[in-house]
């Protein structure tokens, strides 16, 4: 797989242009290969010191990066390490061990505090004192190493929280250490809980000196609900919530409405390794992003008697399809993460240089980051979407994508925006030339100023067998006889674009594959579909929050 | 109509299963996901049947992550009826939408002995250009031995078959998957 990955990536070098020489003088750091043991009782700990080590070795120049197994779910840290060698110069000298990197890195460190694998939670907390005491992070079989190295212990969680809920350990430590903390950003350290633990993220965390924390956004866990609101009042506006939700306990549409009620902003995943390094290189010089119009923003496409299909993949670049076989094969639209202008520069212009002439990038979700619209304050919506303006004017962006599964079950259900919230994003967004909405399919839909709002018609799930993809595309065109009909498909990032290609193929009838701007164009021009809003009788299977936060952020 | 049927069933030596459900078709069934036709959304789907004459209570217990839903088609072997709530198994990854404020027109009747429900139905959807109507034909059949039940469904708008097949729920087994 690797080897694979490798050789798609050295593939796509002449193709895409890429420079063969450094662009930048010649910058030192070095790099560690992760295997993908996360387990608690087996390769965390060990990854958890390295990934804290990482945090504090980074502040202030970009030391050391990570390269995570192929198998992660982020699949751009091999191919990213080869792009700053190419592209920024970095000479990356590797590290074999733990040993080596505290032998490399100890002279960023004080001291370390140990955690308790019999409480994972304290992980968390050792994390928060990590950033704020420059700590070392082990559980006790690292003491010795860590003590090798002459670093002395700060604390020990050891006892500290047998036998504590999350909430009494989250809330005690947030007695302890919350009001040193970074308050503009917090790490909602979540995903995945039990025996596996992925805390890709903790360096950023780290290196912010942001507090920790895995709180439930669930109402049916009310004293982790009650605390986790408390935080977010206390972030300063404007501020971000680091991380993803813990599986184990609530749903990614419960936290996204929570923090979205706050006006916040959620950057994930809690997996996402090496921002600590990433946030620390601009562009190279002179780089420029220049996405692949394929027609002029007044274009006046007529549009014939057929089916219009384009697909869009949201689910955050540096997952999945981009680094599988077929891609360049058809048109498709990217969600980038437009945030990562801030956070990783290089990763961006990674994905720029290594497209091909078929991929197009989009903004979103739903704001500068992701978020749901219908939830969030009304005086915050203009300040969030003028940072998502200014960020697609950098990457040369002119369709904007939005999400709020606040009233949806998952990737079904209803995924709608208010007639208000549309209102909103025709108001803030007078330059786009579309919208895009829902993540499964969604009935959202308007045209304003030759300016298309579709939602999906159809989520690809990756599962799914082919001929059953066909077959639904197949209904679609036939349920919306009008032609043209325009049919916006979601594809999941774990699809084979090959096999989807496959799909379209066998579809009957008179198909065309489009890019996403031209389709926007084509549908300005001829609108067979509804406009339709979130209707108050639709079915919610969400309704838990209240629209106003408990304090105004 | 009815006095005709009375009167052809009172001269005509023909089996009462024509005009009657095996009642080996009565009780819950719950979804085999594995043998059947991949189901987006839903994660679980019991069918309950309940038989008495000509009148056919189904009733779908649905389930997706945290969401229930449940739901009857009433339908009678002898009358079409008109059912304001209409409910068919959809693929939730696509944009078609139930319309309850459509009534659907449903005609249904026991054949093949009644082994065989065949039910008929006009539906209204709502999808990315207004309402539509989808004619919809389903065969719940059951299969050898009683222990299975297939259920074949055709649309008018699709050019595969679906086939769920469903096992019978043992009465102990809880109400809802």
């Amino acid at each position: 797989m690797k080897a694979l990955l490798t050789a798609i990536f050295v593939a796509l070098l002449p193709a895409a242009g890429l420079r063969a020489a450094p662009a930048a003088p010649v910058r030192a750091a070095c790099v560690m290969h992760f295997d993908g043991d996360w387990r608690v009782a087996g390769g965390l700990p060990e990854k958890a010191m390295l990934i804290g080590l990482q945090g504090l070795a980074n502040r202030g120049a970009p030391r050391f990066y990570i390269v995570q197994a192929p198998s992660y779910q982020w699949e751009i840290t091999g191919p990213l390490c080869d792009f700053y060698r190419s592209a920024y110069g970095v000479a990356f000298t590797e590290v074999a061990s733990a040993d080596q990197a505290l032998s490399l890195f100890g002279r960023y460190v004080r001291g370390y505090v140990v955690w308790d694998r019999n409480a994972p939670t304290s992980l968390n907390v050792a994390f928060t004192i990590a950033g704020l005491e420059d700590a070392l992070v082990v559980d006790d079989e690292l003491i010795p190493l860590a003590e090798r190295h002459g670093l002395r212990r700060i604390e020990d969680l050891r006892g500290r929280y047998t036998g504590k809920t999350d909430a009494q350990i989250t809330s005690d430590a947030r007695d302890r250490y919350w009001a040193r903390c970074n308050h503009d950003s917090i790490i909602l350290m979540g995903g995945q809980s039990g025996p596996i633990r992925v805390p890709g993220m903790a360096d950023w965390g780290v290196q912010g000196r942001m507090f920790f924390e895995n709180l439930s956004a669930d109402p049916g866990h009310p004293d982790e609900l009650a605390l986790e609101r408390r935080f977010m009042a206390d972030l300063n506006p404007n501020g971000t919530i680091f991380g993803w939700h813990p599986y184990g306990k609530d749903t990614e549409e419960e936290h996204t409405t929570l923090l979205s009620t706050y006006g916040l902003k959620m950057e994930g995943l809690q997996s996402l390794p090496n921002l600590s390094f990433n946030s620390q290189f601009t562009f190279t010089p002179g780089f420029r992003f220049t996405n692949n119009h394929t027609i002029a923003r007044d274009a006046h496409p007529v549009a014939g008697r057929k089916a219009y299909l384009s697909f869009i993949q949201s689910d955050g670049v540096g997952l999945g399809v981009w680094t599988k076989p077929g891609r360049g094969r058809i048109p498709l639209a990217w969600g980038a993460i437009m945030s990562w202008v801030k956070y990783s520069p290089a990763a961006l212009e990674y994905f720029h240089e290594s497209a091909t002439p078929k991929d197009y990038f989009i903004g979103g979700l739903s704001g500068p980051a992701y978020m749901y619209p219908n939830h969030i304050p009304a005086a915050r919506f203009g300040p969030l979407m003028h940072e998502a303006r200014d960020l697609m004017a950098v990457l040369d962006e002119r369709i904007f994508e939005i999400m709020d599964n606040s009233a949806a079950d998952g990737n079904v259900g209803n995924a709608d925006l208010t007639k208000e919230t549309v209102d909103r994003y025709y108001r803030e967004f007078p330059d786009v030339i579309g919208f895009v909405n829902g993540y499964g399919p969604a009935r959202t839909r308007d045209l304003r100023d030759g300016r298309p709002m579709i939602s999906y018609d159809y989520y690809v799930d990756p599962g799914r067998p082919r001929e059953e993809v066909a077959a639904d595309l197949d209904e679609l065109i036939a349920l919306n006889p009008i032609r043209p009909y325009f049919c916006l498909v979601h594809v999941r990032e774990t699809n084979d674009v090959n096999s989807l290609i496959e799909a379209i193929g066998s579809l009957h009838g008179p198909v065309e594959v489009v890019p996403l701007d031209r389709f926007m164009r084509l549908a300005a021009g001829a609108k067979t579909y509804v406009t339709r809003y979130q209707h108050p009788d639709d079915p919610k299977h969400f309704t838990a929050f209240d629209a106003t936060p408990k304090k105004a952020p | 109509m009815r006095r005709s049927l009375f009167l052809i069933i009172g001269l005509c030596p023909l089996p009462l299963a024509a005009f009657a459900g095996d009642p080996g078709l009565n009780g819950r069934w719950r979804l085999e996901a594995a043998q059947s036709s991949k189901l987006d959304g839903w994660t679980g789907v019991d069918l309950v049947i309940a038989a008495d004459g000509p009148k056919v209570v189904l009733r779908y217990d649905m389930s997706w992550r945290q969401t229930k839903v449940s739901a009857v088609n009433r339908v009678d072997t002898w009358h079409p009826v008109s059912i304001s709530n209409f409910f068919r198994i959809d693929q939730r990854h696509m944009a078609v939408y139930a319309q309850s404020g459509q009534p659907a027109r449903v005609q249904a009747e026991w054949i093949d002995g009644g082994r065989t429900l065949r039910v008929e139905a006009e539906v209204t959807v709502e999808v990315s250009q207004g309402n539509q109507v989808m004619r919809l034909y389903d065969e719940f059949r059951l299969l050898e031995g009683g222990g299975e039940l297939e259920l074949i469904e055709l649309h008018s708008t699709r050019n595969r078959p679906l086939v769920y097949f469903f096992a019978r729920v043992a009465d102990a087994s809880p109400t809802t998957p």
